[in-house]
C-alpha cells in the first residue's frame, strides 16, 4: 500500500482525527459527574479558607464528604442578591444539597456585571454567611493567562476583611500562581478594609502599600502586590474592584449588622427550612 | 534478552534525563514534593508506554509525510486522559490541581515524541511498549531522587510527614526554588559518569 498518496494521507488524518475526538467526547461526558463533585468541594474548601474557619492546607486533608459536612456545619445563611442588594433568591445549605456557585457560573456572572455582548442577564451575585461572623463573597476575572478567581471574607461589620482565598487556571508557577499558593500574600487582607464609597474599593499596589512605623501595612484598602507578577495582580485588583463594586450596596446596608434588613428576613423565614435561625 | 536490555537500558545506563537530556524542565518544575514527582512519573510513564503502543500497532498506515501530526494527536490524547481521570479521582485532584499546568505540558515533554520516533516507530508494539515504560520509569527515578533532596530539605518533611523538626531545623528556601534542582541534576549526571565511564568525553 503506498501510505504516501495524497488522498490516503488525506482520509487517515481526518479519520484519527475523528476517532480521536469521539473518544475525549465520549470520557469526558462519562467523568463529568465525578469532576464537578471534586470541583464543588475544592470551591467549598476555598469559602472555608476564605472564612478563616480552617486554614487550606488542614481542609486538603479531608475527604469531599468531610469538606461539605465542615460546610453544612459552619454556614448559617446563603443567599443571591443583585447589584443594588435586594436579595433575589436564597441557595440551599441543607447538607444534601448544597449550593455552591462553580468558577464556571462566576464567568457568567462576571459577564453580567460587566454588562456588554456577553452578558445573559441582571447580575446575580452569592452572598455566604458562616456561623463564625463572616460574611464570604467571590471575585472572578482575567488574570495573565487565564481566569482568576477567589473569595474574600468580610467581618460582621461587613467592612473590615476577614480573611482571602485565590486560585487560577494558568498563572506562571512561582510567580502569578503566588496568588493561590503563597499564605503570606492572602494574609495581606486579613484587617484591611475594602471603601466601599471609592470607585477603586480595594487596592493592590505596585511599589509599596503605605506602612505604619513598624512596618506593618497600614489597615485602609491598600496592600503590597506580588513582586514579579505585576500583570496577576493587576488582574487580580481588577476583578475585586469590579466585584466588591457589584456588593457595594449590599453591604453599605449592612454595615454594622445589627439591624437586619427586613427585606431578607421575610425572605429567608419564607424559605428556609427550622434550622435557620434568627439573629 | 533484548526485550530485558530494553527495559533496564533506560533506567540507568541511557536515562532519559541523565544521558539523553531530555524532559529537563520538567523535572526542575515538578520536584518540590515527593508526591507531585511520583504523580507526574506515573503519568509520564502511562501516557509514554500506551502512546508508544498505539503508534507501533499505526507504524506501517501511517503517512510518511504527516506522522509528527498523527504522532502529536496521538500524545495529546493520551494526555488529555489522564488529566481527565486524574480529575477524576479524590485522591488525585488536589494533585492534578497542583500539577495542572505540567501535565498539560507532557505533551511537550521530548522524551515522549523522542521515544517514539527514535523506537516506537521501527519496532513491534510490545517492545515499543516496554521501551516507553522503561523511559517513563527512567524518567521517574531521577524525578524521585531530585524530589527526595528537595522535600527533605527544603520543607523538611517526606511524603508529607516530617523528618526533620523545624524545632531545629531551619527549611532551606534555595532548595524550593528551581535552580537547586538543576545543581542536582548536576551532580547525579557527575555520580553516574563517575560510576560510568564509558560515557565520559575524550579531553
Amino acid at each position: 500500500m503506498n501510505t504516501n498518496n495524497n488522498i490516503y494521507t488525506v482520509i487517515y488524518t481526518a479519520l484519527i482525527v475523528v476517532v480521536v475526538a469521539a473518544l475525549l467526547a465520549f470520557v469526558s461526558q462519562s467523568l463529568k459527574a465525578k469532576q464537578e463533585a471534586n470541583e464543588k468541594a475544592e470551591t467549598i474548601s476555598q469559602m472555608l479558607t476564605a472564612a478563616r474557619i480552617c486554614t487550606k492546607d488542614s481542609l486538603d486533608l479531608l475527604s469531599n464528604a468531610q469538606k461539605l459536612d465542615l460546610y453544612a456545619r459552619e454556614i448559617e445563611k446563603a443567599f443571591v442578591i443583585d447589584t443594588v442588594g435586594n436579595i433575589v433568591d436564597t441557595l440551599s445549605i441543607a447538607r444534601e444539597k448544597l449550593d455552591v456557585y462553580s468558577p464556571k457560573e462566576l464567568k457568567r456572572q462576571n459577564y453580567n456585571i460587566k454588562g456588554g455582548a456577553n452578558a445573559t442577564g441582571a447580575p446575580a451575585i452569592p452572598v455566604f454567611v458562616f456561623k463564625n461572623g463572616r460574611t464570604v463573597v467571590p471575585i472572578y476575572g482575567a488574570g495573565l493567562w487565564g481566569p482568576i478567581w477567589g473569595y474574600i471574607s468580610f467581618e460582621a461589620d461587613n467592612v473590615t476583611i476577614g480573611g482571602a482565598y485565590f486560585d487560577h487556571e494558568s498563572e506562571t508557577a512561582g510567580l502569578g500562581a503566588k496568588i493561590k499558593d503563597d499564605p503570606s500574600f492572602q494574609a495581606r487582607f486579613i484587617g484591611e478594609s475594602a471603601d466601599f464609597s471609592a470607585k477603586n474599593v480595594f487596592d493592590i499596589v505596585k511599589g509599596g502599600a503605605p506602612k505604619e512605623a513598624d512596618g506593618t501595612s497600614v489597615k485602609d484598602n491598600k496592600i503590597d502586590a506580588i513582586s514579579g507578577a505585576t500583570m496577576t495582580s493587576q488582574g487580580l485588583d481588577a476583578a475585586i474592584d469590579t466585584w466588591l463594586a457589584a456588593y457595594a450596596k449590599y453591604f453599605q446596608a449592612n454595615a454594622p449588622k445589627k439591624h437586619h434588613c427586613g427585606n431578607c428576613k421575610h425572605h429567608h423565614n419564607e424559605t428556609e427550612p427550622e434550622t435557620q435561625t434568627e439573629e | 534478552m533484548k526485550l530485558k536490555e530494553t527495559l533496564l537500558n533506560p533506567i540507568f545506563k541511557g536515562n532519559p534525563i541523565t544521558v539523553l537530556v531530555l524532559g529537563i524542565c520538567s523535572s526542575l518544575a515538578v520536584t518540590v514534593t515527593l508526591k507531585g514527582a511520583l504523580v507526574m512519573a506515573l503519568s509520564v510513564i502511562v501516557v509514554c508506554g500506551i502512546s508508544s503502543f498505539i503508534l507501533s500497532l499505526l507504524r506501517n498506515t501511517i503517512p510518511g509525510r504527516v506522522r509528527i501530526i498523527v504522532q502529536l494527536v496521538v500524545v495529546a490524547m493520551m494526555v488529555i486522559l489522564v488529566d481527565q481521570i486524574l480529575k477524576s479521582f479524590e485522591a488525585t485532584y488536589a494533585i492534578d490541581k497542583q500539577l495542572s499546568v505540567y501535565i498539560g505540558l507532557i505533551i511537550t515533554n521530548c522524551i515522549v515524541m523522542g521515544r517514539i520516533e527514535a523506537f516506537a516507530l521501527g519496532n513491534k508494539p510490545w517492545p515499543s511498549f516496554l521501551d516507553g515504560i522503561a523511559n517513563g520509569a527512567g524518567y521517574g527515578l531521577i524525578l524521585l531522587i531530585v524530589a527526595f533532596f528537595r522535600e527533605l530539605f527544603g520543607s523538611g518533611t517526606l511524603f508529607g510527614v516530617t523528618i526533620l523538626d523545624p524545632k531545629w531545623y531551619t527549611p532551606n528556601n534555595l532548595v524550593i526554588l528551581p535552580p537547586f534542582a538543576l545543581i542536582l541534576l548536576g551532580c547525579i549526571v557527575w555520580v553516574q559518569r563517575s560510576i560510568q565511564k564509558d560515557l565520559q568525553e575524550d579531553k
